[in-house]
């Protein structure tokens, strides 16, 4: 079932084709992540999808129909670049964008108050937005975001600027609404985040969706004749090897390549032979930063529309 | 359009802004700050009375300055004991000499003034005054009457005229204005002068402080990013609504707070005005007032909010206000040159203009009878006018809120205009 479906977006700036007929889809329960670098188009598509911006061409469809005010309804967004009135107060700012979403009353009241509980601001409920610490601004947007129950959670660069205490919250909050069966929709350019949070994505360069579908068919899909390594030593004779095709350095890891299945245990073989000190060798895995690595470029210079292919 | 989302919105902005200090401030302040300004002028006026003065009245007769005496003794500077006054009979060909004796003391201000009464002024009726500071009108004017008098008592003396005739020749011409209209005549005062300014004042000053308010607040939302928001969950359409509703209301509150001892001096006689203030004005032409105001401030923050979308920072919307302003001035300045030429053309013309019209109609239905027509018409264009704004300041609004960057040239407005849903 889907819940969402982008189709062909497309969003000039000046000339310039931030969002170029960016297309896909989005089913009902996942944690979809929209995944890019910053100045992909990320953004762009987001507030096409929040009716924000209005697209030169394309729509977005909720469960078929064209998006309008039922999806503002049923949605909690959080924008990339947070806002709040500073004048006014906590409680008072909770209250006032859950009833812009049309719920008012003692029992909103009452979730609002549980919510800042959960979040240790019971006390400055009275407090005025300006006088609350940044990361405590942040807390306040996230429950403006989500006390209203919304069906669909759009969060634009959640992770950005949080701190490592408030990220975990953040990452415990979203596994809580998915397994509330809640739509939640998520950008980010945190390749890490992305391979541990969501089941869906897409991903965005240069305006042009390069890959999408589900986070276990993409994988299944590259991670073919791929290993993850982790390792002391030098490996730069696997150059050589003839059945290694591709060898990329993460730092911390590294994806080999090879031509076929059967290499993964020459692959094997070669190291041990060679004296290096394995700490982790998965075959048959690779990582989203791979992935997109090898969909985008490794350094974003390189000819962009020989990336497109088959996007 | 009133739907609940506008109505949150609506109920913000009224929180916000009749429960903020500047509100209760500015509503309290204005007519304290208005009656303040007349008590102001009428205590430099009564300040100006109390500065005593020393005189000296010559003249060439003796006769003569028994008469002004008498006259001067009446009046209330002289029993106060304010003025003190000397006599002095002076020969004709010995003034010169005369006023070289005394110059010492003039130019010291022992003596603040001579009023020479030559015999020659029963022709001519040319006085002379010498002194330190020669052009006080406040001398001449409290002087004029009674030497006038003195001087005219001596002249038709023993001409066999009666103290009625005397005192006839004495008075000058007074004008008293009768204000017709459709159905009656009536003896009119200053009153509906002071009215008519007061109202184009209120006018000016609610439209200018209001507008720079909606134009500060878009620029914060847009700035910090509340906008965005927003917008998740409301139309770009639905925000300005009730942004500017809840300031519409907010602005009316506060005028007809205002205008509550107009509204009470003409629908009841609790306040008894001196006759010359007395003013006449309908309750109908309080409401038309209200109406068009009400218009006008939505018109206006129609044009502020739209002005405030363009930029992202103060100093940008400094720039932003002029075009608007310009469009409140004109106006106001025509209505303030209505007090003393109420059916002047330019009057007549202007509150037909749009814009215009929301400020010197106002200002000319209080001080004369407007046709219904003019009236009518005033409402129709002021209508028209307001939707035209809306509409076009909706559409900047709507792409302005959201737009990021350097503010956009003329053409790129006229661009988002024509593109804009």
């Amino acid at each position: 079932m889907l819940a969402l479906e982008v189709k062909n977006l497309t969003k000039t700036f000046d000339g310039i084709k931030a969002v170029d007929s960016v297309s896909f889809v989005i089913p009902e329960g996942s944690v979809f992540g929209l995944i890019g670098r910053n100045g992909a188009g990320k953004t762009t598509t987001i507030r096409m999808m929040m009716n924000i911006y209005l697209p030169d061409s394309g729509e977005v469809l909720l469960r078929g129909v064209k998006v309008g005010q039922e999806f503002r309804d049923k949605v909690g967004y959080l924008p990339e670049e947070r806002g709040l009135y500073k004048k006014m107060k906590v409680l008072e700012t909770l209250l006032f964008f859950a009833e812009l979403k049309g719920k008012k009353g003692k029992a909103i009241e009452k979730s609002a108050m549980e919510y800042l509980e959960r979040f240790e601001l019971t006390d400055r409920k009275n407090s005025k937005i300006e006088d609350l610490s940044k990361g405590n601004q942040q807390k306040v947007q996230f429950i403006a975001t989500i006390l209203h129950d919304p069906e669909f959670i759009i969060l634009d660069e959640p992770f950005s600027g949080l701190d490592p205490i408030n990220t975990n919250m953040l990452k415990e909050i979203i596994l809580e609404l998915k397994r509330k069966n809640k739509v939640i929709i998520f950008s980010t350019h945190l390749m890490e985040f992305a391979e541990k949070m969501c089941d869906h994505l897409a991903m965005i360069d240069r305006g042009k969706i390069i890959l999408s579908g589900s986070i276990n068919d993409i994988k299944a899909q590259y991670a073919n004749c791929n290993v993850s390594l982790n390792y002391e030593g030098d490996i730069s004779f696997l150059k050589s090897l003839p059945f290694v095709e591709k060898i990329n350095d993460f730092g911390n890891t590294t994806g080999i390549k090879v031509k076929a299945n059967e290499n993964i245990d020459d692959l094997l073989k070669a190291l041990v032979a060679n004296n290096i000190k394995i700490k982790k060798f998965d075959a048959h895995d690779i990582s989203l930063h791979e992935i997109f690595i090898e969909r985008a470029g490794k350094d974003a210079v390189t000819d962009p529309a020989a990336e497109m292919g088959d996007a | 359009m009133l739907n609940h989302r506008v109505i949150s919105v609506i109920k913000r902005e009224l929180k916000e802004k009749l429960l903020s200090k500047s509100f209760i401030i500015m509503t309290a302040l204005v007519p304290v700050l208005m009656f303040g300004v007349i008590g102001f002028q009428v205590f430099l006026q009564m300040y100006n009375s109390d500065d005593a003065m020393t005189l000296i009245i010559a003249s060439n007769s003796e006769e003569l300055n028994t008469q002004v005496k008498n006259e001067l003794s009446a009046e209330d500077f002289i029993k106060s004991g304010h003025y003190k006054i000397d006599y002095a009979v002076v020969e004709k060909e010995n003034f010169s000499k005369y006023l070289d004796s005394i110059k010492k003391n003039l130019f010291s201000e022992k003596i603040n003034g001579l009023i020479y009464i030559p015999d020659s002024s029963f022709k001519n009726k040319d006085l002379q005054y010498y002194s330190k500071i020669s052009k006080n009108q406040e001398v001449f004017n409290k002087l004029n009457k009674p030497i006038n008098n003195a001087l005219i008592n001596i002249y038709f003396k023993g001409k066999s005229l009666t103290e009625d005739e005397i005192g006839y020749i004495r008075s000058s011409v007074e004008f008293s204005s009768f204000r017709i209209s459709s159905d009656q005549i009536e003896k009119e005062g200053y009153g509906n002068q002071i009215i008519s300014f007061l109202l184009s004042f209120l006018l000016y000053l609610s439209l200018i402080i209001l507008g720079q308010t909606m134009l500060r607040n878009v620029v914060q939302e847009k700035s910090n990013k509340v906008a965005e928001v927003l917008l998740s969950s409301l139309s770009a359409k639905e925000l300005m609504s009730g942004k500017i509703a809840g300031t519409t209301v907010t602005g009316v509150i506060q005028m007809i707070i205002w205008l509550l001892p107009v509204i009470f001096t003409a629908s009841t006689s609790w306040f008894m005005l001196p006759q010359e203030l007395l003013f006449s004005i309908s309750l109908y032409k309080i409401l038309f007032f209200i109406i068009t105001y009400s218009l006008g401030l939505v018109t206006y923050l129609g044009l502020f909010a739209a002005a405030g979308a363009i930029v992202d920072n103060d100093q940008d919307a400094q720039s932003m206000i002029w075009p608007v302003m310009i469009l409140i001035m004109i106006p106001f300045f025509i209505s303030i040159s209505l007090q003393s030429n109420p059916g002047s053309i330019i009057g007549r013309v202007s509150s037909l203009v749009p814009f215009a019209s929301l400020i010197v109609m106002p200002a000319r239905i209080a001080l004369v009878d407007v046709p219904v027509y003019e009236i009518l018409l005033s409402v129709f264009i002021n209508i028209l006018t307001l939707i035209f704004v809306v509409i076009i300041s909706g559409k900047i609004y709507r792409l302005g809120i959201i737009a990021t960057g350097k503010k956009p040239s003329p053409k790129e407005l006229l661009n988002w205009i024509k593109t804009s849903k």
